[in-house]
């Protein structure tokens, strides 16, 4: 359900005194806000990527065995699971891949578990959310639970990621229009950046990383068309054009999805974003951050708006990624263990008898 | 062709609206101008409304007969129950002597057990009580207040006395439903409302906390109170959010407060907040598991530690079942008396004893034509009522009584008065109780009417919401027509 | 006679605990038959120590401990007088309790409990042992304790702490705990008001390496005389050398340690305890 880490409460001594805030809520349902957002911007961004990528191959009719497999390894790779697929399916293909990720529940990453996941969640603070969010929420569930892989490919697939993309930008739509902003909001963007952020960041990084062209693939039709699937995985090929005009080069696509303060998905906006709703959750008003999470932030978005694709691209830009990843994730663990902290309620940690002896 | 064009008869059974001789009563009269002048699709139109209100807010409740709930609306009847002033005003006595007699009981029980010693209840009925909790003696409890929210169950007879069928001490629960109907017949009848000069119930959130925040530990600054909740698989989970939206409280589980040094804290993005007062929907069982159950996931370890070193309170008090107990049930009139020295102004249903040799003989001769109740079921379940049981049935449960007497008790059979219900298109008249909530904190306060259960199936006696119950809304008037 | 006690009891665990919440039951009580003249209780971890009076009178010392740990601590030590043999008051040889108002007060120790369920295997030991009449409370009782006595093994290891006393009727063998709960169920099938018993015994000849253990009795109540304790492990009343720490229906209400705790399983459970005649300050035996 809830991802695997789940620490031990800190000892009492160490815990941070309560902090003057205005708005305090349950850590149980922070948490609970926090995971539902984060499920459904992962449910949405599978979606995306999946789509994307179905309609590439369609397009690129040219292409050979080794070319899919290699298409289909970069797309496992960029979200993890390779091993995980390796295990259970023989061959990367169009079928196995969408089978693996829309509806393979042994895939917790798989756009069914998150939306299975994303509902739990919802259902925990239910009555915290406003019935249409739930509503929604719950008709994506069922939708998807009636649906199978067969039944996509025989409607095709296209209307099927449509549904899932407007389900979750309903979703989002409605958090906007219906959430208080005084009960947890903070902890809902939040998370949906975080998430975003890591996706994007992913999503450059396989290109560069494991797509790499030969010499002579370089600026060929084939490298182009990747790199304006990898535009539309994030949704960006539009305001890329409408920034850069005509062409699409390797590193002003990087440039934009990494640097661009204003598309809303690129890194730095993300960013921007979590160190915003960061220092609202951590109760951080002065200038100078108190917080290991809110320096790591603030560290992170003076990177984002100082340094240019240059610097990136000769300090190596996979190396670059990588750590853009590490430092979130390492804000969001130090965000759920101060403020959703759960004492270890996972199967080894039960309640146990003091046991007697005769 | 109006709700009244066919009035329904009286038969054997007293009506809240019929005399005897077929005339309306007087606190009746003003609603049956109304409803005789209510053009029929009209009715149908603001019970429709009504209806998807309550759907819409989600005024439900969930069954669990698989492992699957389903949330079920409560239904609500249109047509309001009506009790004039000088009726109320002795209910209204007879609740509050009642609840003051068995918080003393409580607090007796719990330190020197007079009652005991002086010979008025034999100790085996309260040892053997299911709810005497023995972890709770000599416990100090805030302004010695153990029942701080009662719902006692009313019945009328043939007669029209009314009687105390139970009090339900320990987690009494349908304050949401008493609001929500109100609301509902507001915005369905507003005239008749203004005119009838309908006594108001909705202070009754306000009230609750007042009595929760007369219990806090004196602490000086603003006492924190909470609402502590199974979470959303109880049946009751929507009244649980309802109350603690209206008061302004919190609503935590178990697993969101931690004890520590013998302190309550909540867990919260802001850190660990102190708590003072738990409003604890979750019975006494499940509370604590490092001192009743150990398997128990809701409550929170080491809860009943802060309690007595008084750093917490609770409402209610634990162990406050064993005074709801039916076998105890039985002695309440000798309760009154002898705390209060005050002959009871409610009475009891008769009540025989399984546990009494002399009832026994009587009861297992007789069951054919008693109600025979488990001494602690909830509701309609464990019950006989022996002149609408087969043969079979009634063989069955004369073994069940006969292997465990202490458990059970048996009751004359009341004709429970009936209340016009608007039943497939025509009034009729169907079987109602009355559950008023009562407050105890600075003073006692009764809620000016409560609950009106009704049993919905024709000839059923059963308002039970899981066993084809329904609601009606409860006026108390201000005067008396 | 003048005894030192010290009963230590400590839990390892496999991993760490952390939100301990316990209840102890180990202060040695007051009454006509012993005084308690010192009593201390410490824990490691060290934790803020409250107590309170139970049901049964039995002092209950509780304590929690937030802290992750890797084992838990637990020591008893005091010093306890008890009233010499010769000062102590004979039972008299009285009839049982008839229904009354005395008997409603002992209502409680008449019906089954969890350890002591009153069923037909319990019935019928205590009609053996009382085969050849009842001529008095305390002669009933006596006979009771000494059937048991003669007729179950004394086995350590053949029971455990959940045996109950059907279990041990069956197996014919136990420990003290489970010779008193038989003991118990005999007499409350016979009408007696019975209550088990806690504590320690002094044993007069100790061997070096003697395991020492708290020991268990029982105590029946006999009108006019109140509560008179018997030993049926040693088939004797318990005398100056028995130290009562707690009573209550069974074992259940008297545990020495109960309680619970989030973290990994008990690794381990040790006990030591020790009983010794201490020298009263400037008095001579």
């Amino acid at each position: 359900m809830n991802p695997q880490r789940r620490s031990a409460m800190p000892p009492a001594s160490k815990l941070p005194a309560p902090r003057p805030q205005a708005n305090v809520m349950l850590s149980r349902v922070a948490h609970s806000l926090y995971w539902m957002s984060r499920y459904i911007e992962r449910a949405e961004n599978i979606a995306r990527l999946l789509e994307v990528n179905l309609q590439f191959i369609l397009d690129f009719r040219g292409y050979d065995d080794a070319h899919l497999r290699e298409h289909w390894g970069s797309i496992l790779a960029s979200s993890g699971d390779q091993e995980l697929f390796d295990k259970h399916y023989e061959s990367a293909d169009s079928r196995s891949v969408t089978e693996f990720f829309a509806f393979d529940l042994r895939n917790t990453n798989s756009i069914l578990s998150c939306v299975f996941s994303a509902r739990e969640n919802a259902r925990m603070i239910r009555d915290q959310i406003s019935v249409e969010m739930w509503e929604t929420i719950n008709e994506l569930y069922l939708f998807l639970k009636s649906r199978s892989t067969a039944d996509v490919w025989a409607a095709g697939p296209y209307e099927f990621f449509q549904d899932i993309k407007r389900n979750s930008h309903l979703f989002q739509g409605l958090t906007d229009s219906t959430y208080s902003r005084s009960e947890g909001w903070e902890f809902i963007q939040f998370g949906k950046f975080i998430e975003r952020a890591n996706k994007t960041a992913r999503i450059l990084d396989v290109k560069y990383h494991i797509l790499l062209p030969s010499a002579g693939d370089v600026g060929g039709a084939l490298d182009t068309a990747q790199w304006q699937a990898v535009l539309r995985s994030a949704s960006a090929l539009e305001a890329y054009r409408r920034f850069y005009v005509r062409e699409i080069l390797p590193w002003k696509v990087a440039e934009f999805l990494i640097f661009s303060d204003s598309f809303p998905r690129s890194i730095h906006f993300c960013v921007a974003q979590i160190d915003e709703f960061l220092r609202r959750i951590l109760g951080e008003s002065g200038a100078r951050p108190r917080t290991e999470a809110a320096r790591a932030s603030r560290r992170l978005l003076a990177d984002l708006q100082s340094l240019t694709i240059d610097e990136v691209l000769k300090d190596g830009l996979h190396e670059f990624l990588v750590e853009i990843a590490k430092s979130l994730e390492r804000i969001s663990e130090e965000v759920v263990q101060t403020t959703m902290f759960y004492l270890a309620e996972s199967t080894q940690e039960e309640q146990q008898l003091q046991q007697q002896q005769q | 062709m109006s709700l009244l064009s066919n009035p329904y008869e009286t038969g054997d059974f007293f009506d809240e609206m019929y005399a005897a001789g077929g005339e309306v009563r007087p606190h009746y009269r003003s609603l049956v101008e109304r409803l005789g002048s209510l053009p029929l699709p009209e009715f149908e139109r603001r019970r429709a409304a009504v209806d998807l209100a309550f759907l819409r807010r989600g005024v439900t409740f969930t069954v669990y007969n698989d492992s699957e709930g389903t949330e079920r609306i409560f239904p609500f009847d249109l047509i309001p129950r009506i009790i004039p002033a000088k009726e109320w005003s002795r209910l209204e006595a007879g609740l509050i002597q009642r609840i003051t007699a068995l918080n003393l009981f409580l607090h007796d029980l719990y330190h020197e057990q007079k009652i005991i010693k002086d010979g008025v209840i034999p100790a085996a009925q309260i040892l053997s009580a299911k709810h005497f909790r023995r972890e709770f003696m000599n416990f100090t409890v805030p302004h010695d207040i153990y029942v701080h929210i009662c719902g006692t169950d009313l019945i009328r007879d043939g007669s029209g006395t009314y009687l105390v069928l139970e009090d339900n001490l320990r987690c009494p629960s349908g304050v949401s439903y008493m609001m929500e109907n109100r609301a509902a017949m507001r915005r369905a009848f507003p005239n008749l409302f203004q005119s009838y000069g309908v006594r108001p119930v909705e202070a009754y959130p306000e009230m609750l906390l007042k009595s929760l925040l007369h219990i806090a530990p004196d602490r000086g600054d603003k006492p924190s109170v909470v609402l502590m909740t199974p979470g959303v698989f109880n049946s009751a989970y929507f009244e649980h959010c309802f109350l603690a939206r209206q008061m302004g409280i919190p609503i935590v589980e178990g697993r969101d407060l931690l004890v520590q040094d013998a302190r309550v804290y909540m867990r919260t993005t802001g850190g660990l907040l102190p708590v003072d007062v738990i409003y604890r929907r979750i019975d006494d069982d499940f509370l604590d598991p490092s001192v009743f159950r150990s398997d128990s996931m809701l409550g929170v370890p080491g809860l009943v530690a802060a309690y007595r070193a008084g750093n917490v309170a609770l409402a209610n008090s634990i162990g406050t079942g064993v005074a709801d107990d039916k076998v105890i049930y039985a002695y309440v009139p000798k309760v009154i008396k002898y705390y209060l020295d005050q002959e009871p102004i409610i009475p009891n249903v008769p009540t025989y004893l399984a546990s009494e040799p002399s009832d026994r003989k009587f009861i297992l001769e007789n069951m054919a034509r008693l109600v025979v109740k488990s001494a602690n079921e909830a509701g309609g379940y464990g019950m006989l009522i022996g002149p609408a049981s087969s043969k079979e049935e009634v063989a069955a449960f004369r073994a069940k009584v006969a292997a465990n007497p202490r458990n059970f008790i048996a009751q004359d059979p009341i004709n429970l008065s009936r209340a016009p219900t608007w039943c497939d298109n025509r009034l009729e008249g169907r079987h109602i109780d009355l559950r008023p909530y009562v407050l105890c904190g600075e003073k006692t306060v009764v809620t000016p009417g409560g609950l009106t259960r009704v049993a919905l199936r024709k000839g059923s006696l059963v308002v039970n919401s899981s066993q084809g119950g329904g609601s009606k809304d409860t006026w108390v008037i201000a005067g008396d027509k | 006679m003048l005894i030192s006690l010290l009963h230590r009891t400590t839990f390892a665990y496999a991993g760490k605990a952390h939100d301990s919440f316990n209840e102890v039951r180990l202060r040695p009580v007051d009454d006509a038959n012993q005084a308690c003249r010192s009593f201390g209780l410490r824990t490691d971890p060290a934790a803020n120590m409250r107590d309170y009076v139970d049901f049964y009178g039995n002092t209950v010392h509780y304590f929690d401990i937030a802290a992750g740990h890797d084992r838990l601590m637990i020591e008893a030590v005091s010093q306890v007088e008890t009233t010499p043999n010769a000062a102590r008051l004979p039972v008299p040889a009285v009839p049982n309790l008839a229904p009354g108002s005395e008997r409603e007060l002992v209502a409680e120790y008449l019906a089954g409990s969890h350890y002591v369920p009153l069923e037909v295997d319990v019935w019928k030991e205590a009609q053996d042992a009382l085969a050849e009449g009842r001529p008095d409370v305390w002669s009933d009782v006596r006979h009771i304790c000494r059937h048991v006595f003669k007729n179950f093994a004394y086995k350590p290891r053949s029971t455990g702490v959940a045996t109950l006393a059907t279990d041990a009727i069956r197996l014919r063998s136990g420990v003290c705990q489970d010779f008193a709960h038989v003991a118990l169920g005999m007499c409350r099938c016979s009408e007696i008001p019975a209550r088990y018993v806690s504590g320690y015994f002094m044993r007069s000849q100790r061997k070096h390496d003697d395991d020492e253990a708290s020991h268990a009795w029982i105590e029946a109540y006999v009108p006019g005389y109140g509560w008179a304790a018997f030993d049926p492990t040693h088939d004797r009343p318990a005398d100056e050398r028995y130290i009562k720490v707690a009573s209550g229906r069974d074992y259940a209400d008297i545990r020495p340690v109960s309680g619970t705790y989030r973290g990994g399983k008990t690794h381990s459970l040790g006990v030591e305890v020790k009983v010794r005649e201490a020298e009263a300050a400037g008095a001579s035996r």
